[in-house]
């Protein structure tokens, strides 16, 4: 019941924030209700839903992942640079090509991390170097193609109803929460994160834990750079870059703490949106795009003072110290520190 | 007798300087290196040549170094590199009158961010990954605000004369000031009240605090250290190339970080120095221009680069045989 609680504090925030600038947008400009934009917000968002999700499950463990905006490129590269475009073997290998990349990335960016017990940050700073290195080789310029069909399945409608992107992400998130919540794997994760020395000592076996974490990481970054292959219908070396620190901005937005052992995943879908809504907004009202810069890290500083853990949000405390009960509460506070 | 003391002492400083001194022979291993590969290579206008464009990257570093001692990282040093550069030279307009305030204008500018990206982790307990990220993106919005764009003006001639000239046409002044600057930085660092607290910060916050240290004044002094280098190597940088480019400091991010992390100072903060990170600078430096001699595509030098860092960081870690958690 608590942690229910502690979860309700963590994401409402970040989705009020939302709907508010959502309901703002729609009043100044109605074509933002309109279907249409809406499909192309959700296509826009799923690429940094899936790197959220990868830099949750990293941030979680306590760790970082700089190396996801590489892990991203080689992958999209690897997905347009398949044999025989438009043929079944094409389509079978687009499938498990380039998560099979990114799951090895991952599992070698862990088993560094966990064997050796470098700081992360830095690890996966290097990696990611090398590897953005790599898929420079591969290819140098954009370039590349992939199956129609598959770009028509990834970005159309299911049904002529449905749009895919949000299928997608939102079957993501489905899994990647009850993995979180519902497993060993999950459940250690948190515990890893929450204190390593207390997790180890009681059986949890912790580099194994990291080095799958990482793996997972991986894993949905491939899973982003399939989509970006999808849509974009082609490839691009450096298309991973800004995903490298925005995927870390969605994930401390919906309330993961960068120090570890705190948050999830359902928090994430606010915590992309807030970046494209932003850049639509001022795209529909055709303001300069200078300007994006400016809002993007206001809205950024704000969310994170809402979200922050410095900040408790406790507004009916608050309502309850200003207006009626100043004093239980200050007696509250006294017997709190008795006790500690 | 005092003999057999001073004997363990200078055992002492070895050990206690052993990253340091593993650092500096690499460098003169790399140059030795240069010079096997290409003949020339260690001329004295080629290593002036290098220090040259060294001496940008270890300005940067200054801040990110106390920065990244207390147990913070800045990810606006990027931006405030660009904003230095751009409004230096919309300031200046070619103008050798104008220099010295458009200089003192725009670095107090710097370190007023920096003490906003300080504010926000020191006393709003946000974290500084995500803070400085945030803060470095609302400068990139003012300065395409301010500059349209499409950047105007130019590095007036004195400017020039820093960024490109030599003292006595022998030593390059832009050198020269970052010798200055590191020579401060590490009386400050290592011989000042001021500079002891950075690294207290960084080892314990909590002990800090109770020890008596304004830690939360003193971790946005970090910060507001860290945009003042940034935006003055900007400006030197205007002298150098004579215009404003507004990707200019862009790569200077993570190789800022990359330079602090090789020079040996940890990222958890509390160890370290800014000695090492003179180190780090040159190798990230010496490593480049190796690998550019030996026509390398740039592809491979990101490789090679990503490569060094590893291997130095498991020789650091191997040796200190110290779990390092966060980040």
């Amino acid at each position: 019941m608590k942690e229910k609680q502690q979860n309700i504090r963590l994401y409402v925030p970040i989705y009020l924030i939302v709907v508010c600038i959502y309901i703002i947008a729609g009043v100044i400009e109605p074509i933002f209700f309109t279907w249409n934009n809406n499909v192309n917000l959700f296509t826009r968002v799923t690429p940094l839903i899936f790197a959220g999700l990868a830099q949750t499950f990293v941030i979680l463990t306590g760790g970082i992942d700089l190396s996801i905006g590489a892990v991203i490129g080689i992958t999209n590269v690897i997905a347009a640079s398949l044999p025989s475009p438009d043929t079944p073997l094409n389509l079978i290998l687009w499938l498990f090509v380039p998560l099979l990349a990114g799951l090895t990335i991952g599992l070698i960016n862990g088993l560094i991390i966990s064997k050796g017990g470098f700081p992360p940050l830095i690890v996966t700073l290097a990696t990611g170097a090398i590897w953005l290195g790599a898929t420079l080789c591969i290819m140098p310029i954009p370039g590349g193609s992939i199956s129609l069909s598959v770009s028509r399945a990834v970005t159309g409608k299911l049904f002529k109803v449905v749009p895919s992107p949000l299928l997608i992400f939102v079957v993501a998130i489905v899994i990647c929460h009850f993995v979180l919540r519902r497993t060993e794997f999950g459940r250690s994760i948190y515990a890893l994160g929450g204190n390593e020395t207390i997790a180890y000592e009681s059986g949890i076996p912790c580099s194994k834990v990291k080095i799958w974490v990482y793996g997972t990481s991986g894993l949905l970054g491939a899973f982003s750079g399939m989509f970006l292959s999808a849509w974009m219908f082609s490839a691009d070396p450096l298309i991973g870059q800004p995903y490298v620190l925005n995927s870390i901005a969605v994930a401390v937005i919906s309330g993961t703490s960068l120090s570890g052992g705190r948050g999830g995943v359902v928090g994430i879908i606010g915590g992309a949106y807030i970046f494209y809504l932003i850049n639509n907004i001022l795209n529909l009202l055709a303001i300069s795009s200078f300007y994006q810069f400016v809002a993007k890290g206001l809205i950024l500083i704000l969310a994170l003072i809402f979200t922050s853990s410095g900040v408790n949000l406790n507004i009916k405390e608050l309502l309850r110290g200003y207006f009626f009960e100043k004093e239980r509460i200050l007696e509250k506070v006294g017997n709190n520190e008795q006790k500690d | 007798m005092n003999k057999k003391i001073s004997n363990i002492e200078i055992n002492n400083f070895v050990s206690q300087n052993k990253v340091t001194f593993l650092l500096y022979g690499l460098v003169i291993i790399l140059f030795i290196f240069g010079e096997i590969i290409s003949k020339g290579f260690l001329n004295y206008d080629h290593i002036c040549a290098i220090l040259r464009t060294a001496s940008f990257l270890g300005i940067v570093s200054i801040g990110q170094t106390i920065v990244i001692l207390t147990g913070g990282i800045d990810l606006s040093v990027g931006p405030l590199i660009t904003t230095g550069n751009v409004f230096v030279c919309m300031f200046i307009n070619g103008q050798d009158s104008n220099t010295l305030w458009a200089i003192l204008f725009v670095i107090l500018l710097g370190a007023l961010f920096g003490f906003l990206s300080g504010y926000g982790v020191a006393y709003l307990k946000i974290s500084p990954l995500v803070m400085t990220l945030a803060v470095g993106s609302l400068i990139t919005g003012i300065t395409l605000i301010f500059s349209k764009g499409a950047p105007k003006g130019l590095a007036s001639p004195i400017l020039r004369y820093i960024g490109v000239g030599s003292l006595f046409d022998f030593f390059p002044v832009i050198i020269f000031i970052w010798l200055i600057l590191s020579v401060l930085c590490i009386l400050l660092l290592n011989f000042s009240v001021f500079g002891r607290k950075f690294f207290y910060i960084g080892a314990n916050e909590k002990a800090a605090f109770f020890s008596g240290i304004k830690t939360n004044f003193t971790k946005t002094m970090a910060y507001s250290i860290s945009g003042a280098t940034a935006v003055l190597t900007g400006v030197l940088m205007a002298g150098y190339t004579h215009t404003a480019f507004l990707g200019i400091g862009n790569e200077y991010v993570l190789w800022s970080i990359a330079a602090v992390v090789i020079g040996g100072t940890a990222l958890t903060g509390g160890k370290g120095g800014y000695v090492g990170t003179i180190a780090g600078t040159i190798i990230f430096v010496l490593l480049e221009s190796i690998l550019t001699v030996m026509n390398m595509p740039e592809a491979v030098r990101k490789m090679a680069n990503g490569t060094i860092i590893l291997i130095l960081i498991s020789i650091y870690y191997n040796q200190e045989k110290a779990k390092v958690k966060i980040y």
